[in-house]
């Protein structure tokens, strides 16, 4: 087959996170109105053209509450799996080209980590380190270090015997010159899926910490939270769910699309 | 074309397998139970509530679990509130407030207040059908009194210097006379001497006696038969824990719960008329933004009654708590009528402008950074301090909010006052004064604000020894006004006790303490 | 043999560490049991004496290895607040988990292979992209949040089970139960039966485009046949890994979902026994859950061996 940079998956994946993130970055200078202003008067209202999302239990408007809060979430979600990724990618490279006891001794602690379920790791780190976006990013980013690794030791290990690498070797590059330059670059067409898997994951695992109550603290507003928040109040005020939800849904489904098209994109290339 | 109809029939498939075709395919999954095979999986809540009304029995809602079920290792108010009705001392609260006779008859005190005399009542049985004598009480009374068991031990009781028995009566000395003795023993319930399963099986004397529990689920009372009083009038009561506000929600509008307390207007409103009806009492707590006078900024009074100035009680009310509850201004709610002083709620009225210059006086014209510490698990309270955040900013005092879990408040907060502020209400949990005003002694090991005002010590000191009723309630008073003066805590709100109720079920009763008594509930 | 003994090593391993870790991260969180079973009531003397009789006061790694040493012999130790046999404790709780989680197992197995096995014959046509979309929509949204919107749709307007209403016992009434039970695991099930069909499609996809596919279906092998007779066979091994997997990971997804149903379930007691500061039940339960894990594994590589002989040569890879 010809070499096809874009595809339908990747195009409307890259529009709807587009969309999104741009709303999400001008959150962070400007809301249509004050994200954390109350009014006693304007409680749960439903949407309208002055609210386009309604109001919420304090009569704070949603809409600019979603600009923020998406942006918190955003950020949460990337910070997540650029610990997840880095650290897990070290542990990979390491476990993988050198194999041996540093390989089993590691590769036991990821099995244990793994044995954990994620959100009980979460809780326990949360309950160590107390509430608070940067916690939430600390234990989720370490919760995500075990699946990063486990996928980059197999590539690296791959790739250790392949002829070029061990020319390479006999050119005479230093070990950490061949993990970087020479093997990284080849690891990327699983890692780039990986991270979009791994992003939703992270949203989705966001979500759930708020809802154990565990996630974002208050006045902050995360996805998570808002969802949380929007649950109790399901029967006075559904949109607020809804929106909120379907927010959550479109972020991870938009880059849901751009993982699947990155995939398609290699399968074609071959 | 092929390929289309395969797709359709895909996407169908999927649909409907994953949404939809669940109701048909609930009885073919598998079923260890031997003989679920023909039950019938769908039954509509209607029947349901009928058939409880019919068989007479409630199922209430509560949002978390007992600490425990030995009534003299319970700490928690919410297991206090259900085991109310399991438990009785030598006396009770009633809900007009008085300490009335209970496991005793008759109570009499000598005029220096220094023996009161306990006269058994006749035909008091435990749940287990033995009568209760005078060694079980003494019995129970020790328990509570010497420490063998740490977590038994009441220090109230130390003021006892001696244990007399005489027939069917129980004669006890105290070396200092003390007004409030009577509501300490409120708490010491009488239980089978020598009994070693309380905390799986307890047994009490109370109108309703305890027939199971599984852990985090589900709690089982039963009317008890051979109680002395009246008793209780529905023959079942189930208690079920649901931590999640929702979920408190969604099982009374399934009709799962008949009945809950401590509802948010938030919750209540989202409950339909035709089935449910809501009755407010007060919580009879007092909710205060409570400040470390401890650490700076706040060891500073004109810091403190910036924060008075700049709170608006009634917006906050509004906003958090949809107008219900009553604003507060000291340590005392209205339902202690005789101490309460209404005067004082006003005492700082929202003024932002004075709040700016007694920052700038103190010499923070810019305001500062500050963090309220909140436990999480108490949405209320996480409300109101988000909404307080917001007002403060008004006076350029910026907000970090701190949920956290309630086992790290307990240590960091209460026991090692490691905190700036934080939104917590506090209760009498024996209907005494003394217990919402004695904390703010310099010396109280829980005065957790460290809050220090040797007029106040004084005060205090002469208002607890004081026999002479007037007196007394004269220095509570004289107490309340200082606390205000000197701006103690942000002083908040009586929050609202707002019960849902299923229609049909009437009798509830409000307690000035923390109790739900299921004896006064029926049907019909 | 030598791997029976190496799983077993491994499983012990896992646990070790698993309740290591557990042990320190109480050790390690503000506040005590002492503390919290005392409440607001209770005075530093109380609070010492509880922590002395409760044994906390003892050095660290001594409590942890008498709790190892109780293990070994059988004693999980007594819960801080409920002075049970662990086992009544957990026992049911963890029974109705295991319903949970083998029920999401069977719809997750029925309606995944079958659908990903099938869904290759999308490939190519403008309705796979649609296919793809529906199945990323299935893993965009949280479980959670599908579980409240079934209770709202599916117990209070169909009425068809009462949210929040999970009997005393499955016993109690076993309809009701099951049909909550089968709903939580349907929110449970929906994004992993998406992620089963994905993984199935692309190996499935792999697979045909292999030279012996190819051939076989030129020598006029039909297609149906092939796909069942070799396809199948030869994408099992990573299914059953996946499946494995999925099953490891049903019990971490259960937490969330027994919140949201009110199902008294193990996830639903960890949370509250982690806030409960309750020790020796989480350690119990969090031992139990590796167990779990690593016997997913286990058995997965048991079933492989039997698909495929040549995994049985020692080759770990």
């Amino acid at each position: 087959m010809k070499k096809k940079n874009w595809n339908g998956f990747l195009i409307a994946g890259c529009v709807l996170t587009g969309v999104l993130v741009a709303l999400m970055l001008l959150g962070k200078f400007w809301t249509p109105w004050s994200p954390t202003a109350m009014d006693a008067k304007a409680m749960y209202q439903p949407p309208s053209l002055t609210h386009l999302f309604g109001t919420d239990k304090f009569g704070r408007d949603i809409f600019s509450r979603v600009m923020q809060g998406g942006g918190t979430t955003l950020t949460i979600a990337l910070a997540t799996i650029a610990i997840g990724a880095a650290l897990g990618t070290l542990v990979g490279a390491v476990t993988g080209y050198f194999g041996g006891i540093v390989d089993d001794a590691l590769m036991r602690l990821n099995d244990a980590l793994t044995a954990f379920p994620s959100i009980l790791l979460a809780l326990l780190i949360i309950s160590l380190v107390g509430p608070g976006k940067y916690n939430v990013v600390l234990a989720l980013g370490i919760v995500f270090i075990p699946s990063f690794a486990r996928v980059m030791r197999t590539q690296f290990a791959s790739l250790r015997d392949v002829n070029y690498i061990i020319s390479a070797r006999l050119m005479g590059a230093g070990q950490l010159r061949i993990m970087t330059v020479h093997m990284l670059p080849n690891t990327m067409r699983t890692l780039l899926p990986a991270l979009t898997i791994g992003f939703n994951n992270a949203v989705l695992a966001e979500a759930s910490m708020s809802y154990l109550g565990i996630g974002v603290t208050p006045p902050d507003a995360s996805l998570g939270n808002m969802l949380r928040d929007a649950q109790s109040a399901l029967g006075r005020a559904p949109w607020y769910a809804i929106l909120t939800g379907v927010m959550i849904a479109l972020l991870v489904f938009g880059v849901g699309l751009i993982g699947e098209g990155l995939q398609k994109r290699d399968q074609e290339v071959d | 074309m092929n390929k289309k109809a395969f797709a359709a029939i895909l996407a169908l498939l999927l649909t409907l397998a994953l949404l939809v075709g669940c109701g048909q395919a609930a009885p073919a999954t598998p079923t260890p139970v031997p003989d679920s095979g023909d039950t019938p999986a769908v039954e509509t809540p209607a029947p349901v509530q009928s058939g409880r009304a019919a068989s007479n029995e409630i199922v209430i809602g509560i949002a978390q679990d007992l600490d425990s079920l030995d009534p003299h290792h319970m700490t928690a108010a919410g297991t206090q509130e259900v085991m109310f009705n399991v438990f009785e001392g030598l006396v009770k609260p009633n809900a007009a407030g008085q300490i009335v006779p209970a496991v005793a008859s008759e109570v009499q005190v000598s005029e220096d207040g220094l023996t009161y005399t306990f006269t058994l009542r006749e035909g008091v049985r435990f749940h287990n059908g033995e009568p209760v004598d005078m060694e079980d009480v003494v019995y129970s009374l020790t328990r509570r009194m010497d420490g063998a068991d740490a977590a038994a031990k009441n220090v109230a009781l130390d003021v006892i210097s001696d244990v007399q028995t005489e027939d069917d009566r129980l004669i006890l000395t105290l070396s200092e006379p003390s007004g409030d003795f009577l509501a300490y023993l409120m708490n010491v319930y009488i239980i089978p001497m020598d009994y070693e399963d309380l905390e799986t099986h307890p047994i009490g004397t109370g109108p309703y006696k305890f027939v199971s529990r599984a852990v985090q689920d589900n709690l089982v009372l039963e009317r008890f038969a051979d109680y002395w009083g009246e008793g209780g009038k529905v023959d079942k009561v189930t208690y079920k824990i649901l931590e999640n506000n929702e979920g408190l929600v969604l099982g009374l509008q399934s009709g799962a719960l008949d009945l809950v307390n401590h509802m948010t207007s938030e919750q209540t409103s989202q409950l339909s008329a035709s089935d449910f009806h809501v009755e407010q009492g007060s919580m009879n707590l007092v909710q205060a933004l409570y400040l470390n006078s401890g650490v700076a900024p706040f060891d500073d009074v004109r810091v403190r009654q910036a924060l008075c100035y700049a709170t608006d009680k009634q917006a906050m009310i509004d906003l958090a708590f949809d107008g219900y509850g009553i604003p507060l201004g000291t340590s005392m709610f209205p339902s202690f009528s005789k101490y309460y002083d209404d005067s004082l709620t006003d005492y700082y009225p929202h003024d932002v402008a004075k709040a700016k210059a007694l920052l700038a006086e103190a010499g923070y014209p810019n305001g500062f950074e500050m963090s309220i510490t909140v436990p999480s698990n108490y949405s209320p309270h996480v409300n109101t301090a988000e909404v307080l955040a917001e007002q403060l900013k008004e006076v350029g005092i910026q907000v970090k909010i701190l949920p956290v879990e309630w086992n790290s408040w307990l240590s960091d907060v209460y026991t090692n006052r490691q905190f700036q502020s934080t939104v917590i209400g506090l209760e009498s949990n024996n209907m005494t004064a003394r217990k919402l005003l004695d904390r703010f002694a310099s010396t109280a090991a829980n005065n957790f604000t460290n809050y220090s005002n040797p007029e106040y010590d004084e005060i205090l000191a002469r208002a607890i020894s004081s026999v002479d009723d007037a007196e007394q309630t004269e220095a509570y008073r004289q107490l309340e006004r200082i606390l205000t003066e000197t701006a103690a805590n942000v002083y908040l709100q009586d929050m609202a006790d707002l019960v849902a109720v299923r229609n049909g079920l009437n009798g509830l009763t409000f307690y000035p303490i923390y109790v739900l008594d299921v004896s006064t509930l029926y049907w019909g | 043999m030598n791997y029976v003994i190496r799983r077993i090593l491994m499983l012990l391993l896992t646990m070790l560490i698993v309740s290591f870790l557990t042990f320190l991260a109480f050790e390690l969180v503000s506040g005590d049991v002492a503390q919290t079973k005392l409440g607001t009531e209770g005075t530093p003397e109380q609070v010492a004496a509880l922590r002395h009789e409760l044994g906390l006061d003892q050095p660290f790694l001594l409590r942890y290895g008498q709790w190892l040493g109780g293990f070994f012999t059988g004693d999980l130790g007594v819960s801080y607040y409920n002075p049970q046999p662990m086992w009544e404790l957990i026992g049911p709780k963890l029974g109705v988990t295991l319903i949970l989680a083998a029920i999401s197992f069977l719809l997750i197995t029925l309606i995944s292979i079958p659908l990903g096995l099938l869904s290759y014959r999308l490939a190519g046509s403008p309705l796979d992209g649609l296919r793809t979309a529906f199945n990323q929509l299935c893993m965009a949204v949280p479980p959670f949040f599908i579980g409240i919107l079934f209770s709202w749709f599916f117990g209070i307007t169909l009425k068809l089970f009462i949210p929040e209403g999970f009997p005393s016992s499955i016993r109690a009434n076993p309809g009701e139960a099951m049909t909550q039970l089968f709903f939580a695991a349907v929110c449970l099930s929906i994004p992993r039966i998406a992620m089963t069909v994905r993984m199935m499609r692309s190996t499935v996809i792999g697979e045909m485009q292999k030279a012996y596919v190819r051939t076989a279906i030129s020598r006029g092998n039909d297609r149906r046949g092939v796909l069942l007779r070799h396809v199948l066979k030869n994408s099992l091994t990573g299914t059953v890994t996946f499946l494995a997997q999925t099953l490891a990971e049903l019990i971490g997804g259960s937490i969330v979902v027994e919140q949201v149903f009110g199902i008294p379930g193990l996830g639903r007691f960890l949370v509250a026994e982690i806030r409960a500061l309750d020790y020796p039940v989480v350690q119990t339960i969090v031992v139990i859950l590796a167990f779990w894990v690593v016997l997913a594994g286990t058995v997965a590589d048991l079933i492989n061996q039997r698909i495929d002989p040549r995994l049985r040569l020692g080759g770990a890879k």
